[in-house]
């Protein structure tokens, strides 16, 4: 890791943190100093997480480190059944019980016999070489396979959706976007929304859904272990554009046999596109004109760069400028994993076209942050009706940004 | 109890807890004009103080910059890491920096006094450190007092200026909060005063060595007085601890002697005032018993007051124990109380404790508000006051809560309408 000017990559524990701690009807009890569960609070907070998970911490002194004392999970379990009632309790190392060794899953195992009526989840992954999207994936995959149980498909047709996170920047806009415009297209709910807005009894019901919607390669693990466990077939992608939303929505169609409501369908392009008729002659004369000026630079997740890089050059003909991805482990040759010299660098060398990136980096060069698509974030996000990036209206939301660039260009 | 050791939760379900220290640090060093930082730890830790000292370079050059431990680090240590970083920071401009060291560098036992005997010779940034590690200091004071004192190391002996007085615990520009009296009145007497505070800039305090005489006004600067006693010579008297009007005439009568001064009757409107709060308050407030919530600046010292006044202590939250506590927990036990040390870690689960012990009244911070116990709050307001006007504040400030309950219970309201 070494020496960093801006927010490092965030740890594995951190994003196991961020995946659960949206989870209505649960407890998260982090074993470690109380401070980390203190602004963790605050930054749920902030990404405008409310009123889901409870979120405790035990606490930690030099005397239990040195005499590897763990009475105080003991005591943060027992007091957190008798007042909140949790059906489950998720519980989290921090790092200094990584670096002694705690071992949680035997303390959880041997304590889990005292409450019958609570399901003690200990998760792992909280090793040093461990880093944000690995801990989400983990996360994921293990409420997969730990709370979903064997239920009947339902009746009429369900979907869930597997990797809304708080992690992700606008994380609830983007999921409300994708049930508005599934509940429309094939007049459907969903069971389970995984985990931006969920409950443990949804996740206890996921198995009954008849297609899983991944929005992240995240995701991809916990979705492979449903279909394996309850045949549910999946799709990993996320709808950018009218005509990415539109393809993605047809192969839900084939995947999940489902027939689309081919007016809302219709309807929902077609607003679309009248909304973006006004300001398209503009953008085909810079593209035409001053093509230096129609490129996209992109920086932040790697599913979220792709989607909409694919938009934004392939259904709207802009250039490609710089795309970076903010996971080593997701480089790829198109979306290259940025390191933070290097991310800095692009910001800096970026003169001309849309750079849409992380609300730190914009604000830190002085660029628009209107265009941030990626955390780490810098502002409040209280309320979750902003405007989506997936979907129909993400695609107007979206042209609408890069148009207001070209005026304050 | 003899250190902060001793202090136990209430109730042991943290939530959401106190601050860690790592935080009031980030945000104290960032209000130092000319001093870098450079916090050292886990993608937590750096992750979360940019909360609160969010922008990597400040106004005047200082680099707030982020050392973060990889897993071979975590094993073998981050002293070279360590070493390459601090040089990178002195290439780049920075005039001093403070290190931050957080729980895991400070678990594992790197050696940060080695690393900077070894570092500090080739480069031309002055650099001190801090180990503020939570699971040794629980809450937040040691963010303050610690990082205060640390900077310690970045004064070198000078000259003493006959007219110089350092003030410690407020900083050059604090319109927001009122001026105690003493102060401009010492400037009257052709005394310079220096303040030193977050607020301050690091020129401030390197040059603060030169002054005759520290007067503490925060308990946050008071290891720092220690200090700069112990090593510049520098002699120190506390003003923040002292509630009553006794022990004030006595700590201005003091200072008016070693400068030879005559306060000609200054204060004497100020003191007047406080006695006759005093005496109300000694009236109204005698047998009623009392708990310290959260946010507190000087529990003890204040508690001592209040019992010397009549009241009696039932449980008393801590945030830290300093170590001339213990004086003032003998003048309580002396005084015939013991009460309850704990440290409030989930409100919601210590309510119901504090609504059993049924007190008359409470000081501090209590999250919901709940008017079945009524409570004094926001004492950090006094932050940087002393003397006879901050008793008077606060005396009146506890009586007007008194006559609004006495009212409460009258039933009804003062003012409106009656039925024939």
């Amino acid at each position: 890791m070494g020496l960093h000017r801006f927010k490092p990559l965030p740890s594995g524990r951190m994003g196991i943190l961020w995946t659960l701690a949206s989870i209505r009807g649960a407890a998260l009890v982090e074993f470690g100093c109380m401070g980390h569960m203190l602004y963790s609070g605050v930054t749920l907070k902030r990404a405008g997480v409310h009123n889901a998970c409870k979120l405790y911490s035990t606490h930690i002194d030099e005397t239990d480190i040195a005499l590897g004392g763990t009475e105080r999970l003991n005591h943060t379990i027992d007091n957190v059944v008798m007042r909140d009632h949790p059906r489950v309790i998720f519980l989290l190392p921090s790092s200094i019980p990584e670096v002694i060794g705690t071992d949680l899953p035997a303390l959880c195992a041997e304590l889990q016999q005292e409450y019958p009526g609570v399901r003690l989840l200990p998760f792992g992954y909280g090793g040093f070489n461990v880093t944000q999207h690995r801990g989400v994936q983990e996360a994921l995959l293990l409420l997969a396979k730990t709370l979903a149980v064997g239920v009947k498909r339902t009746q009429e047709p369900t979907f869930n959706i597997i990797g809304s996170c708080a992690d992700l920047f606008r994380f609830q806009a983007d999921a409300m976007e994708l049930v508005r415009i599934m509940e429309g297209t094939f007049g459907i709910k969903p069971l389970c929304v995984m985990t931006s807005d969920t409950s443990i009894t949804e996740i206890e019901n996921m198995g009954g859904a008849h297609i899983n919607l991944v929005i992240r390669g995240e995701g991809e693990p916990a979705a492979k272990h449903l279909q394996q466990c309850f045949g549910t077939p999946y799709l990993l992608g996320r709808p950018y554009g009218i005509d990415g939303t539109t393809r993605w929505l047809d192969q839900i169609a084939q995947i999940a046999g489902l027939t689309a409501d081919a007016a809302f369908l219709k309807a929902q392009r077609e607003i679309s596109r009248q909304q973006l008729a006004a300001v398209m002659p503009s953008f085909r004369h810079i593209i035409r004109a001053h093509p230096e000026e129609a490129v996209l630079s992109l920086g932040g997740h790697a599913d979220v760069v792709r989607g909409i890089l694919s938009f934004g050059c392939g259904e709207f003909s802009l250039g490609k400028g710089t795309c970076w991805c903010d996971c080593p482990d997701m480089t790829s040759e198109d979306i290259p994993y940025f390191s933070e010299e290097q991310w800095t660098q692009a910001v800096q060398k970026h003169q001309k076209g849309y750079l849409m990136a992380s609300g730190e980096a914009l604000e830190w060069a002085g660029r628009n942050t209107e265009l941030q698509i990626s955390n780490p974030d810098t502002k409040w996000r209280l309320h979750p009706y902003e405007p989506p990036f997936m979907g129909f209206r993400g695609a107007v939301h979206l042209v609408n940004l890069w148009i207001n660039e070209n005026i304050e260009d | 109890m003899k250190s902060n050791n001793g202090i136990k939760f209430l109730t042991p379900a943290v939530s959401p807890g106190n601050h860690c220290p790592m935080r009031i640090a980030s945000v104290n060093v960032e209000k130092i004009k000319g001093l870098s930082s450079l916090l050292v730890g886990m993608p937590e830790c750096a992750t979360h103080s940019r909360l609160y000292n969010p922008k990597p370079e400040g106004r005047n050059g200082e680099l707030h910059w982020l050392y973060v431990l990889d897993a071979q680090e975590v094993v073998f240590g981050c002293r070279n890491g360590l070493i390459d970083a601090l040089r990178k920071m002195d290439n780049a401009g920075a005039k001093a920096i403070l290190m931050i060291v957080t729980c895991i560098p400070e678990l594992i036992g790197e050696d940060i006094q080695a690393i900077l005997n070894e570092v500090q010779p080739e480069l031309s940034a002055r650099i001190t450190f801090v180990m503020l590690g939570q699971f040794k200091n629980i809450s937040y004071p040691p963010g303050s007092w610690k990082t205060m004192e640390a900077l310690g190391m970045l004064m070198d002996g000078k000259a003493t200026d006959s007219n110089r007085i350092n003030v410690l615990g407020r900083a050059p520009e604090e319109e927001h909060i009122p001026l105690p009296s003493l102060l401009p009145a010492l400037t009257g007497r052709g005394i310079a005063l220096r303040y030193l505070a977050p607020g301050s800039s690091l020129e401030d305090f390197q040059s603060a060595p030169d002054a005759v005489l520290n007067l503490v006004v925060s308990p946050f600067m008071q290891p720092l007085a220690a200090r700069m006693e112990q090593e510049f010579g520098v002699p120190y008297i506390s003003l923040h601890t002292l509630y009553d009007v006794e022990s004030i005439d006595k700590a201005y009568r003091a200072l008016g002697e070693r400068f030879g001064y005559s306060w000609d009757g200054a204060f004497d409107k100020e003191r007047q005032e406080a006695l006759t709060l005093q005496k109300q308050a000694e009236k109204r407030l005698g047998g009623l018993q009392y708990i310290f919530f959260p946010r507190i600046d000087i529990p003890l010292p204040l508690a001592v007051y209040l019992t010397k006044l009549g009241m009696e202590p039932l449980l008393l939250h801590l945030e830290e124990y300093y170590p001339e506590d213990r004086e003032y927990a003998k003048e309580l036990t002396d005084m015939g109380y013991n009460p309850w040390i704990c440290r409030m870690v989930n409100a919601q689960a210590d309510l119901p404790i504090l609504k059993k012990l049924a007190p008359d009244l409470c000081f501090g911070y209590l999250p919901e508000p709940n008017k079945t116990i009524p409570c004094v709050p926001d004492l950090f307001d006094f932050y940087g006051q002393v003397g006879y006007a901050r008793t008077n504040h606060l005396l009146k400030r506890i009586l007007s809560i008194l006559n609004e309950i006495s009212i409460a219970e009258k039933g009804g309201t003062v003012h409106g309408a009656a039925s024939i």
